[in-house]
């Protein structure tokens, strides 16, 4: 298995998420309301030498990715770790016209995307349906079109498509993704998760490896089912050849202090660590606090 | 007890019985061993990538056949009383999804059904099991802000954002559509949880902003013989929200809590050492008082809401947090909200 960067820049503050609080939230979606703020800051990373981005499928992310297959020639070369899908289209679509329409709507709304599928416009989900396989490949497919010409290292499963399927126990729907990905992407698979010993134990018994696995990271449990103790026995049994552990949230939302949540990080047995940030100063400041074995 | 497995079946795998087969799969004391579903295609899936599952297109067909301890019923919601009847009858615990029926009627008559057979009734309302509203709930039972004078309760979401072409159920009152049934009896629901149901509703506004045949947005003012009084403010159209946002705004005598599904703030008019809270205002965040649980899918509500289930299952001696008999009263207020309007809110 390749090594992943050690340090992954992330895109949670960009797109006003914050889990902690909806006026923080709200505040950087202001701020990043115009894309050249966004750029100023992948530049301050790349200056801090990070080299490596995640990002998710969403609407404002197949803008960034055409500027840097634009503008490449203008940046380092960059490794790509996108996360997949972007959740809130599909929940919103699926509240308006239920699971199958949305499907359809994805998959279907663009006929050229899919040649000769394109034209089983209508039903062409519930044909579908009958192959979960083929259906998971081609929604893979309409989330990774933005991705194309960068160079992508890992493609992550989003948490709540990954632990939703953890839940049901489908251990082939994971290996068809992770087989899916090579073969296709030829790119590394990856599974973000908010319940990364379970996750890992349930890979095990599939013979599942070769994934990189990303999931929160923090001292103080949170966003990490079912305990933190768990987490640290769970990365400090891995082989890191077969599983690669990123860490997120290690700053647990802002709850923990830089500094004391790397003391914590650099003493685990993981292999990277994926952050965001919005100004020089704590971009460098958190760049200098990873030590990571 | 130890191999002793509640054997449970869900009604209706859409969106939320998706959710909820994967969270309820996890614990160790169930089993899930059927599912009913209109959808072929959704009980083709399971039928074929989910070793051993019975799948029905008939939910009479499952109760019938299935020996079962519990359902979860997802169905929209003017089935949800006709399935849970039927279980009833079968001695079978039932955890509904919110409205849990559309008629408050019905709802005391299965209320009274499940509490004389002594069945675990639960309904969906999932906020009662937030860390962030559990907390405002002990906070107000400990007088911490003093009496209770004025509360608002505000619901926000983007579920419709388009113009409604009127097909699906959501899009109908009868089948247990429209903001009120679906948003803002959430709303309604930790009003009664934290305040108490009120005794009168007046002044409600229902409009259209999007949905051709139901409401998108509420307002109303809820009033107590005790003298409180609250505003509830909901819109399911409302863009500028990424999540579902419940917000909930309370004046005592002693101070204010504003909180919502992040955090907390409260303004203290004095110190409270017990409390851990000083005069002026304090911040509680949810990374502080969350409790974690077994398995995430969703937010930990989700998973604690089901557990509590379960437990409640295995332990008839747990009183349930959120009753048939909680979600009547929710329904009750839902009616008042209706019936102001048809009175009051028309020129
Ligand atoms: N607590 C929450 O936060 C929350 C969120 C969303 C929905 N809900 C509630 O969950 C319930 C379902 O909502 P949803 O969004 O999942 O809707 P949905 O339309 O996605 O799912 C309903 C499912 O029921 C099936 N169904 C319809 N008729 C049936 C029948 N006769 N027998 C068996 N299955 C049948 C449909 O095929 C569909 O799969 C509603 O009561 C809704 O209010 C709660």
């Amino acid at each position: 298995m390749q090594p992943i960067d050690k340090i992954i820049f992330g895109d949670n503050q960009f797109f006003g998420i914050n889990h902690m609080s909806q006026e923080k939230a709200q505040q950087l979606a202001e701020q990043f309301f115009d894309i050249a703020a966004i750029f100023r800051v992948y530049q301050m990373a790349f200056d801090s030498g990070i080299r490596a981005i995640m990002l998710n499928s969403n609407d404002r992310a197949s803008e960034i990715c055409s500027h840097f297959v634009a503008n490449k020639s203008k940046y380092p070369d960059l490794n790509w770790y996108p996360s997949i899908p972007y959740p809130h289209k599909y929940a919103n679509l699926i509240s308006e016209k239920g699971i199958i329409p949305t499907i359809n709507e994805i998959l279907f709304k663009d006929n050229s995307a899919f040649g000769i599928l394109g034209m089983i416009t209508k039903g062409g989900a519930a044909v579908l349906g009958k192959d979960a396989v083929k259906l998971m490949q081609m929604l893979v497919d309409v989330e990774m079109k933005m991705f194309k010409g960068l160079n992508v290292k890992v493609v992550f499963l989003q948490n709540i498509i990954t632990d939703l399927l953890l839940g049901y126990g489908v251990g082939d729907i994971f290996g068809e993704y992770c087989d899916y990905i090579r073969k296709k992407y030829n790119a590394m698979p990856g599974l973000i998760t908010q319940n990364m010993p379970y996750l890992m134990q349930k890979l095990h018994e599939w013979n599942i490896d070769k994934v990189v696995i990303c999931s929160s990271f923090n001292k103080i449990g949170y966003l990490m089912s079912p305990d933190t103790d768990s987490y640290i026995f769970e990365a400090r049994k891995n082989d890191p050849l077969k599983y690669q552990i990123m860490a997120m949230s290690t700053l647990a939302s802002g709850a923990i202090p830089a500094k004391e949540a790397y003391e914590f990080i650099n003493q685990q047995n993981i292999q990277s660590v994926v952050f965001g940030a919005s100004s020089k100063k704590h971009i460098e400041e958190t760049v200098s606090l990873i030590k990571i074995k | 007890m130890a191999d002793f497995k509640i054997k449970l079946a869900i009604i209706g795998v859409g969106r939320m019985g998706i959710t909820h087969y994967s969270i309820i799969n996890s614990h160790p004391y169930v089993k899930i061993t059927s599912v009913a579903d209109t959808s072929s295609l959704i009980l083709n899936l399971m039928k074929k990538y989910l070793n051993g599952i019975h799948t029905y297109d008939d939910y009479n067909k499952l109760l019938d056949q299935e020996v079962l301890d519990a359902i979860i019923i997802c169905t929209p919601p003017s089935l949800h009383y006709q399935v849970a009847i039927k279980a009833a009858e079968k001695g079978i615990h039932v955890f509904s999804e919110k409205p849990f029926t559309t008629d408050n009627y019905k709802a005391r008559e299965l209320a009274a059904i499940f509490e004389h057979k002594k069945l675990v009734n639960q309904v969906g309302y999932v906020n009662r099991f937030n860390d962030i509203f559990r907390t405002v709930k002990n906070y107000i039972e400990k007088g911490v802000i003093g009496n209770v004078i004025r509360f608002k309760s505000e619901m926000y979401s983007r579920t419709i954002t388009k113009t409604e072409e009127g097909k699906t159920w959501r899009d109908s009152r009868e089948n247990g559509g429209g903001a009120v049934f679906e948003v803002a009896s959430h709303a309604i629901d930790l009003v009664n949880f934290l305040i108490g149901k009120p005794d009168k509703v007046t002044g409600t506004s229902l409009t259209s902003i999007y949905s051709k045949n139901v409401e998108d947005a509420v307002n109303s003012t809820f009033l107590y013989k005790n003298g409180i009084s609250g505003t509830l403010n909901v819109n399911w159209s409302d863009e500028s929200f990424r999540k579902p946002t419940n917000k909930i705004e309370v004046f005592g005598s002693q101070g204010k809590i504003l909180a919502d599904q992040h955090g907390i703030k409260i303004y203290m008019k004095n110190n409270s050492s017990e409390n851990n809270l000083r005069e002026g205002w304090n911040t509680i965040y949810i990374t502080d008082i969350f409790k974690p649980v077994p398995f995430y899918v969703r937010g930990n509500e989700f998973t604690a809401q089901l557990y509590h289930f379960a437990e409640c299952i295995k332990n008839n001696t747990i009183k349930n947090n959120c009753t048939f008999r909680d979600a009547t009263n929710t329904l009750d207020v839902i009616d008042a909200i209706f019936n102001d309007f048809e009175l009051n809110g028309k020129f």
